[in-house]
């Protein structure tokens, strides 16, 4: 790690960044590089690496932070303040499977509010909340362009539209049991 | 700004302002109110309170003002019906999330959205959702938090990170529910406070006063901090004869600082009402023996008589007059007055590390003032490192080349943080400032200095470059690491820059507040250093009088100098290493019990106020020492008048000729004394004896690469700065102590072991 925000900058204690990640596997190194590479500035390349540090990671953990404020020269809070800003950047551990509920108005009107319901009851949590083994977390979401089709949710990267009940209660069934397959890599 | 003029016509009178200045501004100066909360001047924009509002003919809706440049021609109108409405409606949707329970927030009383609401607020709340409830917290030992209060005017993190450079507080979370905080909830900072300063609403709070006071209790009285060289202008909020805190707020004190100070400046204040203050005047009847509490009058006594004794036995220039930085200019004036006609002695200090008679006796141009470096378009730094030791001129540098678009060169042999603004850093050997010295100074020592800092002669060159293509103000600033010699060449460089449409400005960066006014009072002048005058002790010099107390530094390695002495009298606010051999001892009262004046680094003198009455039996340092001559049988006539004191100032010192204490008056034009430009003279002995040391430097040495952490000499324990608790906490390391309790309300720590050795002196 850089000199840069040590001791200069110095992080929670909880953020110190450990050995094992003071740099990732020569594959996620390059595709680091390589989105560095497309910017004149550094910073710009934010959110394609804050994705890459949470598919590594689980979630944007401080050590992630502290990395990415080492790699893109700025400082742990700005990482934070655009990190917290996105819905799609968890802060938090998140569950194997992250049910994203669209709660924007379209969906809203189509009965969103249902849908986010139905889930809650059905998983026995809160939206924001994780189930207790680790399998599912419930959040809502702004718009994810899918208006027409609404309501819809998001798991991980794949949309679910025109819901229903019963539709939700398939999807979370064939979770469950660990049929689930993404269409969609994240 | 140019200095063109354009017409603008505002509420249907015309006016001539200058050429692209500020609507907002503009219209504020001709008397016109405009509400705002988050235009704050020199500050990046921001126009997210939409509380400016105006009309502008030609231009569709209303329009922020704190945006608009004015352009010729514009006809704008600030009030009407519409623009009431619009207004309105922005104070009611702050407050549709916002707490009303300003009878529980520390700021009431002085809050600008309370003040706005009074205004601009409705009678009734239209709405009925619930508000954005947060718990209130602690951000650090000295930043208190309430995150509900806010209206996001962002205020404090544009000061954060373009003032401090620190961007330890930023905006979180989205939309309605965004908060001001930090990441991991802690604030990693240098803890100026500015946040706290800055933020119109309750929601930072300064956490050392919280719930000590209400505001339109204090008596708030305008001074001069007694901390660094900077000479920011505070106001000091007293009640009852004790000092509850210290803002810059600039509802209460518009000085040369604008809002800004440091963390000592606003928080490490509690030494005034310290409980470990002197109370009374004390005598040690035997040496070994206990200072035993005395009158003044004994004590007055018995110190003329022991000094008296020392001059009787063994001569004038046996007894040694001592001064300290941190005295106003009074104070060191009667002390110097003391030393050269009363006891006739040419052992005369003042206990600073860094002094500046060199640079003073060979001054060649004009010294820059904070203002001078704001507007800068070259700053050449050599050594120092202003942003631990002289904050508000590391704000001003840093201002410069974010706001101003300076150019910074950076010579220092640490990578000192604010490197990250340098346009160019040399990141010399240690202790090779001299070797940069030289070169600027001719550069045809350009490749001996060049090896022996261990840089390319190319980077010097291009050093110059910047230096001689500047059309402005060049300012060069130089830290306590250049020696004697090389602060003469600084002090010259003016007669080598200097051209039309370029000024070279100087700027030192003394250790204390009133350094270059001990400086100018004379007393940096006398025959022995501080050191050296502890070498002496028990040898030439067998009596001291000592106001203030020796630094750390000068005793390391004497500690028991000054226990040679035959008789020592020291005035002090707290018993010290100094007070610990002292056979008469005098307590004297601090910066906010005094009047006077100090002078800073820009040469600005600026008044000291009394805040509050002397704490205890203390007495002002001048008045004490007018006390010994009087007993003494000579009166300095001083009237018991810090007026009368400062008027003979202006009366013997030429550079403060013709000044009076009215003059002084008004802290938004500061005066800066006249010091006497000496002529270009020949430094070739000075620059052969740099030549000759630098010569004798190692080739190899080995380059400091870490940069320090933040805080590294803000947060040392000082004599003054150990009385705060909070200090403690950040000097044992600024991340969140893991003993700290904390609730809503209070924060504690638990273990007594925190608190660390002193470091530094003060
Ligand atoms: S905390 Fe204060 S200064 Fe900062 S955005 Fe909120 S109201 Fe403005
Ligand atoms: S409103 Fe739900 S996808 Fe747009
Ligand atoms: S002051 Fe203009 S928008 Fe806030």
């Amino acid at each position: 790690m850089s000199e840069q925000f040590t001791p200069n900058n110095p992080l929670p204690q909880e953020a110190k960044l450990p050995a094992e990640i003071a740099s990732f596997s020569p594959a996620v190194e390059a595709e680091i590089d390589a989105h560095l590479a497309k910017y004149p500035v550094k910073r710009s390349a934010i959110l394609p690496l804050m994705f890459i540090v949470q598919r590594e990671r689980g979630y944007l953990d401080p050590p992630g932070v502290a990395y990415l404020a080492d790699r893109l020269g700025v400082r742990i809070t700005d990482i934070w303040e655009v990190a917290t800003f996105y819905s799609m950047i968890n802060t938090k551990p998140v569950g194997k499977y992250h049910v994203q509920i669209c709660r924007t108005l379209s969906c809203k009107i189509m009965g969103a509010g249902k849908i986010t319901e139905h889930c809650a009851k059905r998983l026995g949590i809160k939206p924001g909340e994780t189930t207790e083994d680790g399998m599912f977390s419930l959040s809502e979401v702004e718009c994810l362009g899918s208006c027409g089709t609404a309501p819809m949710m998001q798991i991980g990267f794949d949309y679910h539209e025109n819901l229903s009940a019963e539709k939700v209660d398939e999807i979370l069934d064939s979770c469950s049991r660990g049929e689930y397959r993404y269409s969609m890599k994240s | 700004m140019s200095t063109e003029l354009i017409k603008v016509t505002i509420n249907g009178k015309e006016f001539q302002v200058a050429k692209g200045a500020r609507l907002i501004d503009v219209c504020r100066e001709q008397g016109f109110n405009i509400p705002s909360f988050c235009y704050y001047a020199d500050l990046a924009l921001q126009a997210s309170c939409r509380m400016c509002l105006v009309r502008i003919e030609k231009m569709p809706k209303l329009q922020t003002s704190c945006t608009i440049t004015c352009t010729d021609g514009m006809v704008v109108t600030t009030e009407s019906e519409e623009i009431e409405k619009a207004q309105r409606a922005m104070v009611e949707f702050l407050l549709a999330n916002h707490p009303l329970d300003c009878p529980i927030c520390d700021r009431g009383g002085e809050c600008e959205l309370q003040e706005m609401a009074f205004d601009w607020g409705n009678l009734e709340e239209r709405f009925t959702e619930r508000k954005n409830a947060q718990p209130e917290k602690y951000l650090s030992p000295i930043v208190a938090n309430d995150p509900q209060r806010c209206i996001l005017c962002k205020r404090c993190t544009r000061v954060c990170d373009e003032w401090m450079g620190e961007d330890a507080i930023e905006a979180g979370g989205r939309g309605a529910n965004t908060v001001i905080g930090t990441f991991g909830g802690w604030l990693n900072c240098s803890e100026c406070g500015n946040c706290i300063e800055v933020c119109p609403t309750g929601t930072l709070l300064d956490a050392t006063y919280r719930h000590q006071a209400r505001p339109w209790e204090l008596q708030q009285t305008v001074t001069t901090c007694t901390y660094c060289s900077d000479g920011c202008q505070e106001s000091v909020g007293s009640r009852a004869g004790e000092v509850m805190r210290v803002v810059a707020r600039d509802r209460y004190v518009n000085g040369h600082n604008g809002e800004f100070l440091c963390i000592k400046g606003r928080f490490a204040h509690t030494f005034i009402n310290d409980e470990t203050r002197l109370r009374t005047p004390m005598i040690r009847y035997k040496k070994g023996g206990k200072l035993i509490p005395a009158t003044w009058d004994e004590a007055v006594k018995f110190a003329t008589r022991g000094l008296d004794k020392a001059a009787e036995a063994h001569g004038a220039n046996s007894i040694a007059v001592v001064g300290s930085p941190r005295l106003t200019n009074e104070s060191l004036y009667a002390l110097k007055k003391f030393a050269t006609e009363l006891v006739g002695t040419e052992n005369y200090t003042a206990t600073d590390a860094f002094s500046l008679s060199p640079f003073f006796q060979n001054l060649g141009g004009q010294i820059a003032t904070h203002r001078d470096i704001r507007h800068a378009k070259t700053i050449v730094l050599i050594g120092g490192e202003p942003e631990e030791l002289q904050p508000f001129a590391g704000k001003q540098i840093r201002q410069a080349v974010r706001n101003g678009g300076a150019k910074l060169v950076i010579i220092n042999s640490t990578p000192i943080r604010l490197k990250e603004r340098a346009t160019q850093f040399l990141h010399i050997n240690p202790e090779t400032e001299d070797a940069a010295v030289l070169a600027i100074f001719n550069q045809a020592h350009n490749e001996l200095a060049a090896r022996k800092m261990g840089v390319q002669e190319t980077e010097l060159i291009e050093l110059r470059r910047t230096i001689t293509n500047t059309e402005g103000d060049v300012v060069i600033m130089f830290g306590g690491e250049v020696s004697a010699e090389a602060q003469s060449l600084l002090a010259q460089m003016p007669y080598l820059f200097n051209k039309e449409g370029r000024r070279a400005l100087l700027h030192p960066l003394p250790l204390y507040n009133n350094s270059v006014g001990a400086t100018d009072m004379g007393l940096m002048y006398g025959k022995l250093g501080a050191t050296e005058m502890l070498d002496a002790a028990g040898d030439s010099v067998h009596a001291m009088y000592v106001a203030g107390s020796f630094l750390p530094q000068h005793l390391t390695g004497r500690e028991d100098s000054l226990g040679k002495l035959d008789f020592l009298v020291v005035q002090e606010l707290f018993e010290t290493e100094t007070t610990r051999f002292a056979d008469v001892v005098f307590p004297a009262a601090s910066f906010a019990e005094a009047d006077g004046t100090f002078t800073n680094s820009g040469g600005l003198v600026q008044r000291v106020r009394q805040t509050i009455p002397p704490v205890n039996q203390s007495k002002q340092d001048w008045v004490i020492t007018a006390q010994l001559s009087k007993e003494l049988g000579v009166d300095f006539g001083f009237q018991m008048s810090a007026s009368a004191v400062f008027g003979e100032i202006a009366e013997r010192i030429p550079a403060y000729a013709g000044l009076r204490y009215p003059l002084l008056k008004d802290e938004t034009n500061p005066v800066q004394v006249k010091h006497a430009t000496i002529e270009q003279r020949d430094l070739s002995q000075e620059s052969e004896a740099i030549r000759a040391r630098v010569e004798k430097m190692s080739d190899t040495a080995t380059k400091i690469n870490a940069t320090p952490p933040v805080g590294h000499e803000l947060f040392k324990i000082g004599t003054l700065t150990d009385k705060l608790p909070q200090m403690h906490l950040l000097a044992s390391g600024n991340p969140k102590p893991p003993t700290l309790a904390v609730s809503p309300l209070y924060q504690i720590t638990v273990d007594a072991g925190m608190k660390r050795e002193a470091i530094g002196g003060d």
